[in-house]
């Protein structure tokens, strides 16, 4: 019987890289949550995702010599 | 923060033989992993060194890490010069590789890669287990990091196929 993408990664098979993968630690779930987009919907996303992260730092530096004035 | 569909617009526009790979790649193929930076292997060949002169010289590209004092010219020359390069530019770092470890020159790379639609833009990205070799080549912890994901996420691309051929 065909096992469903969300089956295979969620329920590895042991001995398979997917089982490897969760053993090492890899969450699976955002995994399966990638392959459900598109591939141009993966990469608006990391787009989306590193805007982010550049906000933070951002921020983070703009604390850090607010800090420095005082 | 790279804006990548400027940097991919411009190397399309100006017919350069490119091949994404690193991180927009991984991303490109499902995993969680994420990246800052857009990386592309080109072709070393005189006019197509040409091209990425054209494409990216509008983004202003500098040596990352490369102090501001010392004159920096990038053009055909310097670009020929050298085989990899790291750039900062005004929209964000930018990786060119001639070669890459564990894969080759732009000829290995581009066998082992495919064309997809970016930005609605025929591209070449390389193949999984292109990525797979050129991690573990590479060796660093951020690459080795990836490589249980990378290989499940080949395990999950061949029982497709398979299925598909059943």
């Amino acid at each position: 019987m065909k096992r469903s993408l969300e089956d295979k990664l969620l329920n590895p098979l042991p001995g398979s890289k997917v089982a490897a993968a969760k053993e090492f630690g890899i969450d699976l779930t955002l995994t399966l949550k990638n392959l459900r987009l598109t591939p141009q919907q993966r990469i608006d996303q990391l787009q989306e995702v590193m805007r982010f992260h550049h906000e933070i730092r951002e921020q983070a530096k703009l604390q850090l010599r607010n800090k420095k004035a005082l | 923060m790279i804006k990548i569909e400027p940097i991919v617009t411009s190397l399309v526009e100006h017919e350069v033989a490119f091949v994404i790979i690193g991180g927009v790649a991984i991303t490109h193929y499902g995993s969680a992993y994420v990246t800052q930076d857009f990386d592309f292997c080109y072709l070393r060949s005189s006019e197509n060194i040409r091209r990425i002169v054209d494409a990216m010289s509008p983004f202003n590209p500098r040596l990352r890490n490369f102090p501001e004092n010392l004159p920096f010219i990038f053009d055909k020359a310097t670009l020929q010069n050298g085989t990899n390069f790291t750039f900062d530019t005004d929209i964000g770092d930018i990786d060119l590789l001639g070669e890459v470890a564990g894969v080759g020159a732009y000829s290995e790379v581009e066998k082992t890669s495919v064309e997809i639609e970016m930005f609605g833009r025929p591209v070449r990205v390389i193949s999984l287990e292109g990525l797979i070799d050129a991690k573990r080549a590479a060796g660093r912890v951020k690459d080795l990091l990836v490589l249980p994901e990378l290989e499940a996420l080949l395990e999950l691309q061949k029982e497709e196929k398979d299925e598909a051929g059943d």
